[in-house]
């Protein structure tokens, strides 16, 4: 396997939705912010036409309005509300989040859609992810003001 | 009444729609969504009969929505033809174009000397075969039609289009230097798994031979086949695509005598 993308919400783990997609694009033009890209042969022939988030550039509001269009089933039909979505897992690189290096900021906390729920604070005001919570929309690392963006989504899991 | 001109517009009401579907979702509107891969119109959800297959070789597990959805577009096929091919297709219209074209400029190109579906039906069970050993979708990537509307949607959404296009441009150029219209007529795995929905009732090209009708053998109709068929020899499904050049050149030889006609 080539890269591994961030795909959108609903999404079946990736090697079946490889498999399922039918590289038809419906998801991309139901997506009201533009996040869902269609992969080129850059990406790898075996993603190509394929629909990609880029969290850093425009990550994913959790709108769910792909979902529903996929006609066929590659984005699972029964992820309806956005607890349910498991697009991956964002993972804080302590090296560069300027909070954990001792300058205040709490960007990404502030704009998770899980509030206070996927992205926590410690008992020293540092972002925790918690696993267990965290969707995957990317919406930290595309806040993230480090320079190095110390937040990223690691793709995986389902949904 | 001539059948081009009603086929003309339907070609550039197709490509208008291609264009504007993408427009009119990217502003909200989406009454009508998807890409020649797969449209939803209403909620109504219509998929192309070879991708709707795909993922069932590919990954072994029914999908009995998206199988029902490719029911319309296949039972067009039973009824009408591949009309689908001839009347909507932006690869056909592009094809079609850079044909006439190419007459234009005078090359010299010839069409395959053989006409039967052969050479189609085999291409197309090697893309399924590969589909199933390897459950990776040929199929999609080797659909002009679907490349075409996707790429369309791509460029107004993200102000890009990807390589994927130069399959459409290979085939261009191969259609144009070397054999003309080789994909529509023997390549193309949409046109070949289209074409296995057929029945002796389908809509089809045929030649009154005897009587009032009779055929005076001039030729015209084979001269005007954009995919280098001969109506005159018989059974020219299912490489016809029923898009009626040879019919509407036929009645300008002999008017109201109509030897060819499309029948049931």
């Amino acid at each position: 396997m080539s890269k591994h993308f961030l795909r959108p919400p609903g999404a079946l783990p990736e090697a079946e939705f490889l498999g399922r997609c039918i590289r038809c694009g419906k998801c991309a033009l139901a997506c009201p912010y533009r996040a869902i890209r269609i992969a080129g042969l850059l990406d790898g022939l075996e993603v190509m036409g394929t629909p990609i988030i880029r969290a850093r550039q425009s990550p994913c509001y959790l709108c769910l309005k792909c979902v529903p269009g996929c006609p066929s089933g590659a984005l699972d039909h029964r992820v309806k509300k956005r607890e349910q979505v498991r697009m991956g897992i964002a993972r804080i690189n302590r090296k560069e989040c300027l909070t954990w290096q001792g300058t205040f900021c709490r960007s990404c906390y502030d704009h998770c859609p899980l509030f206070n729920e996927a992205i926590t604070m410690d008992s020293e005001l540092r972002p925790v992810v918690n696993e267990k919570k965290c969707v995957g929309c990317g919406i930290c690392e595309h806040v993230c003001p480090a320079d190095s963006v110390a937040i990223t989504v690691i793709p995986g899991g389902s949904g | 009444m001539k059948i081009t001109p009603m086929r003309r517009t339907v070609q550039l009401l197709s490509l208008a729609g291609m264009v504007a579907v993408p427009l009119l979702n990217s502003r909200g509107i989406s009454a009508v969504s998807g890409s020649f891969y797969s449209m939803e119109i209403g909620r109504l959800l219509l998929t192309d009969p070879l991708i709707a297959i795909q993922p069932l070789l590919a990954t072994m597990s029914i999908d009995a929505t998206l199988l029902a959805s490719a029911l319309i577009p296949a039972g067009l096929a039973l009824v009408l033809g591949r009309v689908f091919c001839s009347w909507v297709c932006p690869q056909n219209t592009l094809s079609e174009l850079f044909d006439a074209v190419g007459i234009r400029l005078g090359g010299r190109r010839f069409f395959m000397p053989t006409q039967g579906p052969l050479v189609r039906y085999a291409v197309l069970a090697a893309i399924l075969a590969i589909t199933l050993l390897y459950g990776f979708p040929l199929a999609s990537l080797l659909s002009a039609p679907g490349i075409i509307s996707v790429q369309t949607a791509r460029f107004i959404y993200e102000g890009t289009v990807g390589l994927e296009l130069a399959l459409i441009g290979t085939i261009i150029l191969a259609e144009l230097f070397l054999v003309r219209r080789v994909w529509c007529n023997h390549l193309c795995p949409v046109g070949s798994m289209l074409s296995l929905f057929r029945f002796k009732k389908t809509m089809r090209v045929v030649m009154a031979e005897e009587g009032e009708h009779a055929c005076l053998h001039c030729r015209e109709c084979a001269k005007a086949c954009q995919l280098g068929l001969n109506p005159m020899d018989g059974e020219i499904a299912p490489q016809c695509h029923n898009c009626g050049a040879c019919i509407d050149a036929c009645q300008g030889m002999t008017g109201e005598r109509r030897p060819l006609s499309f029948r049931f």
